[in-house]
C-alpha cells in the first residue's frame, strides 16, 4: 500500500528517517527563510524558548535589581519609588556589615581552592589508580554531598555544642578543655568552611573522576616504559589532561561556595560572632528579607554580581589559556 | 426537542446558575500565620468554630515559618495576592504601618470598639497610633526565669526561693557552677541579639531606642549597668557563650540552673523536663530597685481586608477572636501568654492555672509588659549587627561596659541617621 502523503509529494520525496516526509520539511522551512527576507529566522526560533525564559528569569529580574538598587522603595504597589542614586551603594558599602562581609567572602574563596579544588585532586588520582576497588570508597566520600546541610548543620551544632556537645565531653576525657569554636570570631569561620569541604568534597572528586576517566591509560604504560615516574606521569600527562575538568571545578565552586556557605551561617552562626562569618549572600539576605531594606539588598545584590563577574572573567582569561584541551 | 422540554432547561440551567452565584457569594478571607503542631490544632479549630457560626465566610490560613512570616505577607502584598489578616513580627510593626495598607481597626469598628476594650491597654500600645489601632496582640510571650529545681538542691540553693534580683541570678548562677561544674545560666538574646538587649536595658530602667526607633539611648548609666551584668555572666564563668539553641538545649537536657526565655516555650519546657527534673518558672529578674519592664516577644495581628465583604468578615472574625472565652482558650491550648484583661474571672482559666500552676507568673507579668521596640526601615541592619557584635564583645571580657557601649551607640546612631 502506497502512503498517500508520499505519493503525492512528487519525485524527490523520501521518506524521513523518523517518519513523515524530509522534503517538504525543508521546503517549509526554507519558505520561512524566505519570508524573513534574511535567512535568519530559523536559528532564533531554536533558541527563542532558551532566550524567552533567560530574558523572563535572569535578564530582566537582573534589570530590575539595578533599577531598585537606585530608588527608595518598600514594594508597595501603592508607593511610588523615589530616585536616590547611588545612596544605597554608598550607605551599604560604608557599613561594617559589607566591609566584613566582602572580607570575609575572600576567606571563603581563598580557603575553598586547596580545599574543595586541589583536595579532591590527589583523592581521585588515588581512587582511579585503585581501578574498580576504588568504588567504595568513592561511595563514602560522595555520602556527605547527599545529606542535607540543615542536618549538616545541626549535627556540627550539636557535636560543639560548649555545655554538653560530643566533643567538649571527649576532650575532657583526655584531659583536654574544648574551646568553644562557635563563640571566636577567629575560629568560626573555620568551622564552616571544614563543613562546607567536607560536604563538597566528594562531589569534586567525582568530577575528577569523570575528567580521569578520559584520559587513555596506554599513554601511562607508554610513559612508564620510557622510565617516566609518578611524579613525571602526573606533571606531564595527567595534570594537563585533568586542566579542563580544573578549570570547571574552580569556576564551579567559586561561585557555588558563596551561595553554598549561607545554609551554615544561617543555622549555626546568623553571620556572628562579631561578623566574623557572615558574607556578601548573607548580607544581601538580611537586608531584603530580615529588615526589608530593599534599596540595600539590591545595591549588595549588584556589587555582588559585579564581584562574580570579575571572578570569572579573570579566571577565564587568565587560567583558560593554560587549559589542554586535546589529548 | 419540545418548547415544554427547552422551558424546563432553561429553568435547571438558571437554578443552576442560583445554585452557583449562592456559592460564589460566600466570602473567603486569607489570614496569614505561623502556627505549627498543637498551635495550629487550635488555631484552625477556632476558625472552623467561627466558619459553623458564621456559614457564608471562609477562612483560608495560609501557613509561612516564623522568620519567614513577614516576608511572606509583604511579597503577598506586593504581588496584591489577597492579604485580609496577616500575623506580623512585633518589631516589623512599625515598618508595615508605614510600608503596606494597614486598616486602622478602630476606622474598620464603625463605631461599635467595645471589642478592643477587652484587651490590655499595654498589649494595645505596640499598634497604637493616636487614637488609630493597627494591631491587636495575637501570639505575644514574655520573658520567664526557668529554673532547674534539682540543680539548686544540688548546689545548696533553696529551689523554692528563685533569683528575684539580677544579683541573686547572678550569684545563683556562679554557685551552681562552682559546685556542680554545670552550666549557670543565661539570658536568650534572639535574632542578631536585639531582643535580649532590649528587655535587659529596659527592665533596667534605660531606654533602648526612642519612640521612632530612629536613635539608640542606651548608653546611659543604666543601660550600662544591665549590659555589664550581661558581661559578668559571661566572664564569671555561670553562662557558657553559646546561642539560644544551645542555651534551651541545655536546660532542656537538665544540664544548666537556669534559664531566660519566652514564655512561649512553657509547655516545650513542661514536656522536657517531665521524668528529668522538677521545673520551676518564676518572673523576670528585677535589676536594682527598677520596676518590672519586659518587652512583649511574639507577633501582633493586621488587618489588610478591603472595603466590602472581605472587611466585614475579617472584622467579625477579629471580634470572634477577642471575646474572653476565645481568646483564652487560645492561650491555654497554644501556651502563648493571656491577652484579655483579667483571665483568671474567666472560670476555664482559673481551673487551668490551678492544675498548671507554671502559668501564673506568666499571668503576673501581663502588667508588666511594654511594647516591643520598633525599628524604621533603614540602616537596621546595620544597627543591628553592631549590637550583636556588641554582646559579642561584651562577653569576650576584654573591655568593660562602659567602654563598649557607648562605642556601639554611636555607631548604631550612625547608621540609624540616615531615617532623621
Amino acid at each position: 500500500m502506497v502512503d498517500t502523503a508520499l505519493s503525492n509529494a512528487g519525485p524527490d520525496a523520501r521518506p524521513h528517517p523518523r517518519g513523515g516526509l524530509q522534503r517538504p520539511l525543508a521546503a517549509g522551512w526554507a519558505h520561512l527563510r524566505g519570508r524573513a527576507g534574511t535567512g535568519s529566522l530559523v536559528p532564533w526560533l531554536y533558541l527563542a524558548p532558551t532566550l524567552v525564559l533567560l530574558a523572563v528569569f535572569t535578564y530582566w529580574p537582573l534589570i530590575h535589581t539595578a533599577y531598585l538598587s537606585l530608588v527608595e522603595w518598600n514594594l508597595n504597589p501603592g508607593q511610588p519609588a523615589r530616585f536616590v542614586g547611588l545612596d544605597n551603594y554608598s550607605r551599604v558599602a560604608g557599613s561594617n556589615l559589607f566591609q566584613a562581609a566582602l572580607g570575609n567572602t575572600l576567606v571563603y574563596l581563598a580557603a575553598s581552592i586547596p580545599l574543595k579544588v586541589l583536595l579532591p585532586i590527589p583523592i581521585a588520582v588515588f581512587l582511579w589508580s585503585l581501578g574498580s576497588k576504588g568504588h567504595i570508597y568513592r561511595a563514602v566520600l560522595f555520602l556527605p554531598t547527599l545529606i542535607s546541610f540543615v542536618v549538616v548543620g545541626v549535627a556540627v551544632m550539636w557535636i560543639l555544642n560548649p555545655i554538653f556537645g560530643y566533643a567538649k565531653q571527649y576532650a575532657a576525657m583526655i584531659g583536654i578543655r574544648m574551646p568553644n569554636l562557635m563563640a571566636d570570631p577567629d575560629t568560626a569561620i573555620w568551622v564552616i568552611i571544614v563543613v562546607s569541604s567536607w560536604k563538597v568534597l566528594g562531589f569534586n572528586v567525582l568530577l575528577y573522576l569523570a575528567g580521569l576517566a578520559s584520559i587513555n591509560r596506554d599513554y601511562i604504560e607508554a610513559m612508564r616504559m620510557d622510565g617516566a615516574g609518578d611524579g613525571t606521569i602526573f606533571t606531564r600527562l595527567i595534570w594537563p589532561l585533568l586542566t579542563p575538568t580544573l578549570m570547571f571545578v574552580l569556576i564551579s565552586t567559586l561561585i557555588f561556595t558563596m551561595q553554598q556557605v549561607f545554609t551554615p551561617i544561617d543555622l549555626m552562626t546568623q553571620g556572628g560572632p562579631s561578623n566574623s562569618t557572615t558574607n556578601l549572600f548573607y548580607m544581601v539576605y538580611q537586608y531584603s528579607f530580615v529588615t526589608f531594606d530593599v534599596g540595600g539588598g539590591a545595591a549588595g545584590t549588584v556589587m555582588l554580581f559585579l564581584l562574580l563577574m570579575v571572578m570569572a572573567l579573570v579566571q577565564l582569561r587568565l587560567i583558560d589559556r593554560r587549559v589542554q584541551y586535546k589529548q | 426537542m419540545s418548547a415544554t422540554r427547552l422551558k424546563r432547561g432553561v429553568l435547571g440551567l438558571a437554578l443552576a446558575f442560583l445554585a452557583t452565584g449562592t456559592a460564589l457569594a460566600e466570602t473567603e478571607i486569607a489570614f496569614y500565620h505561623y502556627q505549627t503542631g498543637g498551635s495550629y490544632q487550635v488555631f484552625r479549630s477556632i476558625l472552623d468554630e467561627f466558619e459553623a457560626a458564621n456559614p457564608d465566610i471562609t477562612v483560608r490560613d495560609i501557613f509561612a515559618q516564623s522568620e519567614q512570616i513577614t516576608a511572606e505577607v509583604q511579597a503577598a502584598l506586593a504581588a496584591g495576592r489577597p492579604v485580609d489578616i496577616a500575623t506580623v513580627i512585633g518589631k516589623n510593626i512599625v515598618f508595615f504601618l508605614n510600608n503596606t495598607g494597614a486598616v486602622d481597626m478602630v476606622e474598620a469598628s464603625e463605631g461599635d470598639t467595645a471589642w478592643l476594650d477587652g484587651y490590655l491597654p499595654n498589649f494595645l500600645d505596640l499598634g497604637r497610633v493616636g487614637d488609630a489601632v493597627y494591631a491587636i496582640p495575637h501570639a505575644y510571650g514574655t520573658p520567664m526565669l526557668y529554673y532547674n529545681k534539682d540543680i539548686f538542691t544540688q548546689a545548696g540553693l533553696d529551689p523554692e526561693a528563685p533569683p528575684r534580683t539580677w544579683a541573686e541570678f547572678l550569684a545563683a548562677g556562679k554557685t551552681i557552677a562552682e559546685t556542680t561544674g554545670l552550666a549557670g545560666g543565661a539570658h536568650l538574646h534572639a535574632a542578631m541579639g536585639d531582643y535580649g538587649t532590649m528587655v535587659m536595658v529596659n527592665n533596667a530602667g534605660a531606654t533602648y531606642l526612642n519612640a521612632q526607633g530612629t536613635k539608640a539611648e542606651f548608653d546611659t548609666p543604666e543601660g550600662i549597668a544591665a549590659l555589664q551584668n550581661w558581661q559578668d555572666m559571661a566572664t564569671s564563668g555561670m553562662m557558657p557563650i553559646a546561642g539560644d539553641s544551645d542555651w534551651s538545649a541545655a536546660f532542656n537536657a537538665g544540664q544548666m540552673g537556669m534559664y531566660i526565655t519566652s514564655s512561649a516555650g512553657l509547655r516545650g519546657s513542661v514536656a522536657a523536663a517531665e521524668g528529668k527534673f522538677e521545673l520551676g518558672v518564676t518572673n523576670y529578674p528585677l535589676f536594682e530597685d527598677q520596676p518590672r519592664r519586659v518587652s512583649n516577644s511574639g507577633a501582633a495581628l493586621m488587618l489588610y481586608a478591603p472595603e466590602g465583604e472581605r472587611r466585614e468578615a475579617s472584622m467579625a472574625l477579629l471580634r470572634f477572636i477577642s471575646q474572653k472565652e476565645v481568646a483564652n482558650r487560645w492561650s491555654r491550648e497554644s501556651g502563648y501568654m493571656p491577652l484579655i484583661q483579667d483571665p483568671l474571672s474567666d472560670p476555664a482559666m482559673a481551673a487551668y492555672v490551678a492544675e498548671f500552676p507554671y502559668v501564673r507568673p506568666v499571668i503576673e507579668q501581663m502588667a508588666d509588659t511594654i511594647p516591643t521596640n520598633v525599628w524604621p526601615a533603614k540602616g537596621t541592619l546595620e544597627a543591628q549587627t553592631e549590637i550583636r557584635a556588641m554582646l559579642d564583645e561584651l562577653w569576650a571580657g576584654r573591655r568593660t561596659a562602659a567602654e563598649i557601649v557607648p562605642e556601639t551607640v554611636a555607631r548604631v546612631n550612625a547608621a540609624l541617621a540616615v531615617n532623621n
